[in-house]
């Protein structure tokens, strides 16, 4: 197949006035694809390979599913008549109301120490883990032992659930809010570490590259080459942990070790609900407030051009 | 025939690109040169609508490629290919998913998001790889490869696109010698053979006058230039870069310094410094 097709320009020239082409690529490949095939038999028989192990895979997770449902009881017919139930409780939720004006600063008061617990906490986890991370970073310490014991450590802090903290440190350091930080610390530490540690493996070794061919220590290329790169990721994972805490440290509340939780559960076991819808409006607006906060910080960071691009 | 009428490109009070008036033929294998900054990418960027244009219209054949919005703009990108500097490759998919993507405005929307490349689409893809040879790479993840392979495979994406026109930006900046042939011919072929329109940035000059029919020079944004590599003389060249013709050309003139006098005119100012 060939066809002729003009161009301008003059005819002894490089630009000459007419050219012959080929032909077009597709066509010409569904003509050759037997050829093709042939020449190439892995990459097409290689998906309808891979295709039916996907089909599998996923008529593998439905079934896993229905058998789940059916294993535990899940009924449709129970949700259903508890629907009525939890309409009920919403009519008595409105108008959201804390009684009297001294309860509602009573609220205010607890709330800020929620807030202050879930800020402390998380801080204070994010400054233990740090150096923790790069000791659990493979590209960072090179040496197996170490890193196994750094990851392992992090892992047994880890499994250990906010509330499950909490309660062993109300019995350490007695009720209040000071147990409270102390649990969120322990949980988030172990979080932080392996988030840590995941981001500084991801990072891109040239600019590591560049500061060691400087001259520059381990040292250096730990403060020049990786830490510019992690800041903004752990920077983001640490506003979040603040935000994800303030509503985690409302349950740390209903174990007693301090903030606006001991409130919410009390109002919910004396069918309170008029206070409960208060309590939770009230939670809700202070982390959307620290949303706003941490994502003008983060912008900050992370500079606003490269989100716009 | 791809027609451009005063394109205008303003960043702020910049003015990128400045009123461009061209008529681009069928098949025709044309170089953009000019100093960084002429806007020859913004205006190459235009023409596939990944800038906006200020001001002027695009036109190709009967299409009035400014006004388009929505799927008939993305039928536009898949008839006008984009080869970028930086290859712009999915590094950590396999080569043959990245050739694939060239074909996404030939499939229907779910075929593609599933990945169930019909057997058609192998074929093309793979016979643009057979092209280049590159087709025994088909399985590698993109990312694995090297500068001049990942640059035949943007090549290869863009074939099978069965474009009317490929814009290569700068193909061969990131590139050694031997790769910068190696992609400098499977431009010239999928021009020669394929009879799809080239219209390439190139900062070689002698490159650009042995691959292309016709030369466009841009200077400031505005185009200075145009006419077949023969019709470029140094007089041109040394406008177009400010520069002495020959220190772009590297081609030395019988009157010119050696690299030894170079040098010691060099040392010699040097030695007249105080210490």
């Amino acid at each position: 197949m060939s066809v002729v097709i003009r161009t301008s320009g003059d005819l002894d020239g490089p630009m000459s006035d007419t050219r012959r082409i080929r032909g077009a690529l597709g066509p010409m490949a569904r003509e050759n694809r037997a050829a093709l095939e042939k020449r190439h038999p892995a990459i097409f028989a290689g998906s309808r390979l891979g295709r039916a192990a996907t089909t599998a895979i996923f008529a593998g997770l439905l079934g896993l599913l229905v058998f789940a449902l059916w294993r535990l009881e899940f009924s449709f017919a129970r949700i259903g008549a508890g629907i009525g139930q939890l309409l009920h409780f919403l009519t008595l939720m409105v108008p959201p109301s804390a009684g009297t004006w001294a309860r509602f600063w009573l609220f205010l008061h607890s709330l800020g120490e929620t807030v202050a617990i879930a800020l402390l906490g998380t801080l204070a986890a994010a400054v233990l883990a740090f150096p923790l991370g790069f000791l659990a970073a493979k590209n960072v310490v090179a040496q197996r032992v170490l890193h196994f014991f750094a990851r392992r450590f992090l892992d047994t802090i880890r499994g250990v659930d906010t509330l499950i903290w909490a309660l062993i440190w109300i019995n350490v350091v007695g009720l209040g809010p000071f147990a409270g930080i102390l649990a969120i610390m322990s949980s988030d530490f172990g979080a932080f570490g392996k988030l840590f540690s995941e981001a500084i493996e991801a990072v891109d070794r040239k600019p590591i590259e560049g500061v060691a061919s400087t001259g520059g220590s381990r040292l250096a290329e730990i403060r020049f080459g990786i830490l510019p790169q992690i800041l903004p990721v752990i920077a983001g994972q640490v506003l979040y942990y603040i935000e994800s805490n303030t509503r985690s440290a409302t349950i740390i509340g209903i174990v007693g070790a301090g903030g606006i939780g001991m409130f919410l559960s009390e109002a919910i076991r004396t069918l309170e609900w008029q206070q409960v819808s208060l309590l939770v409006a009230m939670i809700l607006v202070a982390v959307a407030v620290i949303d706003q906060i941490s994502s003008r910080i983060r912008f900050a960071i992370i500079g606003e051009r490269r989100i716009e691009t | 025939m791809l027609t451009i009428e005063r394109l205008t490109r303003r960043f702020g009070d910049f003015v990128a690109v400045d009123a461009v008036d061209l008529e681009i033929p069928a098949g025709q294998m044309v170089g953009v040169i000019g100093r960084s900054g002429a806007g020859k990418s913004t205006l190459l960027r235009m023409i596939d609508r990944l800038v906006e244009p200020s001001e002027g219209r695009i036109a190709f054949e009967s299409r009035e490629i400014t006004a388009l919005k929505g799927a008939s703009l993305r039928h536009w990108r898949r008839d006008c290919a984009m080869v970028f500097q930086q290859f712009a490759l999915i590094d950590r998919l396999d080569v043959l998913t990245n050739v694939m993507m060239g074909r996404l405005d030939h499939m229907p929307e779910w075929r593609s998001f599933l990945k169930l490349w019909s057997a058609d689409d192998k074929a093309i893809a793979l016979s643009a790889l057979e092209l280049f040879d590159i087709a025994a790479l088909a399985a590698n993840r993109a990312g694995s490869l090297s500068g001049g392979q990942q640059q035949r495979v943007a090549i290869a994406r863009a074939l099978v696109q069965e474009p009317r026109v490929i814009l290569a930006d700068e193909p061969i900046a990131s590139l050694d010698p031997r790769n910068t042939k190696v992609v400098m011919d499977a431009l010239l072929r999928v021009n020669r053979d394929f009879g799809i329109t080239v219209l390439t940035n190139l900062h070689s000059i002698d490159l650009a006058k042995r691959y292309c029919d016709r030369l466009i020079g841009m200077k400031a944004g505005r185009v200075v230039f145009d006419g077949t590599p023969r019709d470029l003389t140094d007089a041109v060249v040394r406008d177009l870069y400010g520069l002495e013709a020959a220190d772009v050309i590297e081609i030395p003139a019988a009157g010119d310094p050696t690299p030894d006098e170079i040098r010691a005119a060099w040392d010699a100012e040097r030695a007249r410094e105080p210490v």
